[in-house]
């Protein structure tokens, strides 16, 4: 096995490397050297960036995992999400916790390292291994408590994010569990784990239930209903840059390892049907359940959950164009979900008041902050000239397209409801006056990822024609590669 | 001609465009004058160039296309942008950029007491919401026109809600939005239509008329919304919480005639669509009707034009549903002119009395000559006395409505004919001629700002309708005046209308005992609050209930029916008390009906 056969994983293989530094370096460092450790986290996530480029990443790895343009979309998106959450919450967690900072960037690479390897990978062991790899960390991290100075508080603190964190674990062990099962009657019946040999097995009953069974273990991963209780609670209780990573990077993964199984391991046959309903029932579920949420976390945990319903529209429909637009809609989601729970972090995490009333006056508390958030939640809601927009469009022509026009209807239908409580968040930064006159600081790398992510907002909304190339290639790569 | 037509049209689109942009970047800029002065001359040359575009028009010019591919995929353009010249979008152009500049200098008067930022704010909306009719207005293909319409939306939600410290206003904005954008739901659908019949967002793409059909079904549910057609007028009257000018451009002008342009630009598909344009035709003229005699029994100066706004848009839609063009086209820049001038004469009204109370005001017609002169154009205009603007365009619709012979639709027309007059006279007269109250003996007449607009706008109020011939050669259709029997029994049903609430209100603000029953019915509201129930009552139950679905009803059932799953259960339960275990169960219960598919399948 020689060195060069590594290279479509090279991107991988220096992010966990570079983890494993950054735990050896903290290890020596004196306490109040540690908030540079988030400096050199972001560092080693630009020059990963840096080597996608210079690596093509094609290429296949023996039969275990496949390199393309699909992937290579997958992980440039994944490092731009996890950069962007690692700069935004660096402030924060270099102040509430600042004595385990390099447990908290370690993990959220490793994190990153498992949910890089799942878009390339084409055997199921590398894909369980890797699932866990990127589902292990996120238990922890969710678990992260911030360091309060009186007893009382930090044990109702340390309380929330426990009950975050055993919420996402429970229902993640269940869902493993759900999946290792169905695997291993795929296995069983396939006779290999090699995902192409999955295809090539005859239905027999057993195959399709183990069909079945992993697609129930992922829609938790992408927390589709009726998989996505830990959401809202979750993203209550953990810390908001975590949660700020964990609604955009995780999903993303997900999403693309589910593209990848859909069109390599599994006839259309057995999960169309069964997708069409999680779609439905993710939509119709996640916009009403957020209609009367008061706590803005809680909302966009909601929100996300018919976000997804959403782009699983678009992979009930199947085919390169819907794939496609799939994947320009997951770029466009994690752009602005990203941009929408770090102001959330500015200002919750600042205040203490997660629920909508903290948000209130924003706009004339911070004027930059507030259009910021009213762009994000333009795009959440598909308004134009943001690229939300696009995404919507794109995503139910392609649908139209296919000849489900039902679910058009059923999708624009509840864009409309989703457009309400977007608003109610909007109305609180606008129209509603601030409880606090003061002006309010934000730290400046928060402040940068923060217009960073109003930038890719609003210029992909002027114009998407790049990213919809990209997207394009991707799709066409993955349906045509191994 | 020194300005070529395209080079007119660009200035007509930017310059509000840029001032918008400066004004909300830039913050000094916004706090001061600065940002009143930027936002008028940027109407004011809109203005100009729009008057120079519509001269060049005048003289039959094919359309100019001036085109950008956009969106480009794999090499393909997935569509266009850019503007599209011609007789229609330059005369809708010169109707919006003169609304818009003479909303804007009465707004400096108007505004005048607001605090400097807040004026700054109110103007940049403005400037903002000229861009997006423009947008709208110069659109090469539905797509464009679409977001212009969408952006549009979004900032009369900043206008309507621009007294954002009133709950009522905000909650107002909320409602119109959200209206609008429910009807709007059609028209993207309708967009997806298109593109996936004839493969292109062009309004004259060959299209079979089954298709078009059910495309213009699709965009005409937008146009319900946007232009305030029952069932969807329910937020016209609210929205009037916003600045009383901003009712003048948002609802008489401007936004709610983009639905009727709509009609208009997409005329191509609209005329294949005979189902569509039997339907446009029943419920406009419905709308004219109800409108008309929800109108009569408003205490609100600003309701009563609200909902005479909806009536006549009514008009315009029961226009093209007979498939007049023309007689649409021609209502629509009549009532923009007069609807302006009438509600910016209730903003002058208001300003002075400082209420919207029909029952506060009277006696002003000595107080404000000029303003009760020119609301009194405005009114007889909108009445349909013969001679002035409303009457020929209105004449024109009848006759149109009328050309297949003696229909339903026309009756209920021309009573809602006769109703306008009624209920303007009765407006008129509490107005400005009923003996004066306690809060009106105190008002005296507006400022220079508040009256340059109204004179400006009674000219083309007065004398639209003798420009005819102009408007037909725009839209390349001839127009000839002549008055034929539905004329005729228009304007006596007009006159007759005005001389009957001379009679019954002349000296009592209470309706007639005979009409006491219909207003308890109308006040009552039942459209209203259906749609307010609507939310509460079955949007958050739903939620609860399919949350309690979520929590309970897969726990209870779980607990029935999977034996093995709830001695697990039952262990999960011991280590965490409390609702984590149902979270579970709701997995391992979606997995169960994965699996039952897997069986049933």
């Amino acid at each position: 096995m020689s060195l060069e056969m590594l290279q479509p994983i090279a991107v991988e293989l220096s992010i966990c490397g570079g983890a494993i530094v950054l735990l050896l370096v903290d290890m020596y460092l004196p306490d109040g050297a540690r908030k540079h450790l988030a400096s050199l986290t972001a560092l080693l996530l630009v020059v990963a960036l840096y080597l996608s480029t210079r690596f093509d990443g094609q290429g296949a790895i023996g039969t275990v995992y496949f390199g393309s343009a699909f992937t290579q979309l997958c992980k440039r998106l994944l490092i731009v999400a996890t950069l962007g959450a690692v700069l935004g919450g660096r402030d924060f967690i270099a102040k509430v916790a600042p004595r385990r900072q390099g447990e908290y960037y370690f993990l959220i690479l490793m994190c990153l390292t498992g949910m890089m390897l799942l878009p390339g990978a084409r055997d199921l062991i590398l894909l369980i291994v890797s699932f866990e790899l990127m589902g292990i960390p996120l238990y922890v991290l969710t678990a992260f408590v911030r360091d309060e100075a009186s007893p009382e508080r930090r044990l109702a603190a340390t309380k929330q994010a426990a009950e975050a964190s055993l919420k996402l674990y429970l229902v993640g062990a269940a869902s493993t569990t759900v999946t290792l099962f169905g695997l291993s009657l795929l296995v069983g019946g396939a006779g290999s784990t090699r995902l192409d040999a999955l295809l090539a097995a005859p239905a027999t009953p057993l195959h399709i239930a183990g069909l079945l069974l992993v697609l129930g273990g992922m829609g938790f991963k992408i927390g589709a209903v009726p998989f996505h209780m830990w959401v809202p609670d979750t993203y209550q209780g953990a810390l908001t840059p975590v949660v700020a990573f964990l609604s955009v990077a995780p999903k993303a993964a997900g999403m693309a390892t589910l593209m990848v199984l859909s069109v390599k391991a599994v006839p259309s046959s057995i999960w169309q049907p069964a997708l069409t309903v999680l779609a439905v029932v993710s939509m119709t579920v996640g916009n009403l359940m957020a209609l009367p949420q008061r706590n803005v976390k809680r909302l966009l945990g909601y929100s996300g959950v018919a976000q997804i319903g959403y782009m699983l529209l678009a992979l009930c429909v199947g085919g390169s164009y819907a794939l496609a637009m799939l994947l320009f809609y997951l770029c466009g989601y994690v752009v602005t979900n990203l941009g929408t729970f770090l102001v959330v972090h500015a200002v919750a995490d600042r205040e203490g008041d997660d629920s909508l009333d903290g948000l209130s006056g924003l706009a004339r508390r911070s004027p930059w902050l507030g259009l910021s958030l009213l762009m994000f939640l333009l795009s959440l809601a598909g308004i134009p000239f943001v690229i939300g927009f696009w995404s919507k469009l794109y995503l139910f022509m392609a649908v139209y397209q296919a000849g489900q026009g039902w679910l058009v209807v059923v999708g624009a239908v509840l864009a409309v409801v989703g457009l309400f409580y977007y608003l109610q968040v909007a109305r609180a930064a606008y129209m509603v006056a601030p409880a606090k006159p003061q002006p309010l600081q934000v730290e400046p790398w928060l402040a940068v990822m923060i217009v960073v992510c109003l930038l890719l907002v609003t210029g992909l909304g002027a114009y998407p024609g790049p990213l919809l190339e990209v997207c394009q290639q991707a799709a066409d790569a993955l349906l045509l590669g191994r | 001609m020194l300005a070529s037509p395209v080079s007119l049209a660009l200035t007509a689109l930017l310059a509000p465009g840029a001032v918008a942009l400066l004004l909300a970047v830039a913050t000094p800029l916004r706090n001061r004058k600065s940002a009143i002065v930027l936002s008028v001359l940027a109407a004011l040359s809109s203005l100009v160039a729009a008057i120079l575009l519509v001269k060049g028009q005048l003289t039959p010019t094919p359309p100019q296309l001036l085109t950008v591919p956009w969106l480009l995929q794999g090499g393909v353009p997935f569509a266009e942008i850019g503007l599209r010249i011609d007789g229609i979008s330059a005369s809708m152009l010169l109707v919006v950029t003169f609304v818009a500049s003479c909303v804007q200098i009465f707004s400096v008067g108007y505004m005048h007491d607001e605090s400097p930022p807040a004026q700054g704010r109110y103007f940049t909306y403005h400037s903002l919401f000229l861009t997006a009719m423009n947008i709208l207005v110069l659109a090469p293909n539905l797509l464009q026109l679409f977001l212009g319409w969408e952006l549009v939306g979004v900032t009369s939600y900043l206008l309507i809600g621009y007294y954002y410290r009133k709950p009522s206003a905000a909650k107002a904005a909320v409602k119109a939005f959200w209206v609008t954008k429910f009807a709007d739901m059609g028209l993207l659908i309708g967009l997806l239509v298109l593109r996936s019949k004839t493969g292109s967002f062009d309004w004259d793409a060959t299209i079979t008329p089954q298709a078009a059909n059910l495309v213009t079904l699709l965009l005409f549910v937008a146009v319900m919304g946007k232009s305030a057609q029952f069932p969807l007028h329910i937020w016209l009257p609210d929205a009037m919480e916003g600045p009383t000018p901003v009712s003048a451009l948002l609802h008489a002008a401007t936004m709610v005639a983009a639905g009727v342009f709509l009609i208009v630009r997409g005329w191509p598909l609209f005329e294949l669509a005979h189902s569509t344009r039997a339907f446009m035709l029943g419920l406009g003229s419905v709308t004219a009707l109800l409108a008309a005699t929800m109108a009569l029994f408003q205490n609100d100066i600003k309701k009563v034009l609200a909902y005479s706004t909806c009536s006549q848009l009514g008009y315009m839609i029961a226009a093209l549903g007979a498939g007049s063009l023309l007689g649409g086209f021609f209502h629509l820049t009549t009532h923009a002119f007069f609807k302006a001038l009438l509600f910016l004469g209730a903003g002058s009204v208001i300003h002075a009395v400082h209420s919207n109370d029909l029952r506060d005001m009277g006696g002003l017609a000595r107080k404000m000559p000029v303003t009760t002169l020119t609301f009194v154009i405005g009114a007889l205009s909108l009445a349909g006395l013969p001679g002035l603007a409303g009457f020929f365009s209105k004449d024109l619709i009848l006759e149109a409505v009328g050309e297949h012979g003696f229909s339903l639709w026309l009756v209920l027309l021309l009573v809602s004919a006769f109703l306008t007059a009624f209920y303007m006279g009765r407006l008129l007269l509490r107005v400005f001629f009923a003996p004066a109250t306690e809060k009106s003996s105190h008002a005296h007449e507006s400022g220079g700002f508040l009256l340059l607009p109204l004179g400006l706008l009674a000219v083309p109020a007065l004398a639209t309708g003798y420009f005819g011939g102009m408007f037909g050669q725009l839209y390349g259709t001839a127009y000839h005046f002549h008055l034929g029997n539905i004329g005729i029994l228009a304007a006596g049903l007009g006159v007759l209308g005005l001389l009957l609430s001379y009679v019954l209100y002349r000296h009592r603000a209470e309706h007639p005992a005979l009409l006491a029953p219909l207003g308890r019915l109308i006040e009552h509201g039942p459209m209203d609050r259906l749609y307010e129930g609507g939310f509460h009552r079955v949007a958050l139950p739903f939620a609860a209930l399919v949350g309690w679905i979520d929590r309970y009803l897969v726990d209870g059932v779980m607990n029935l029916t999977g034996l093995a799953f709830i001695v697990s259960g039952q262990k999960i339960r011991r280590i965490q008390t409390g609702i984590a275990t149902d979270y579970v169960l709701a997995t391992v219960g979606g997995v169960l009906a994965l699996l039952l598919y897997g069986v049933m399948r």
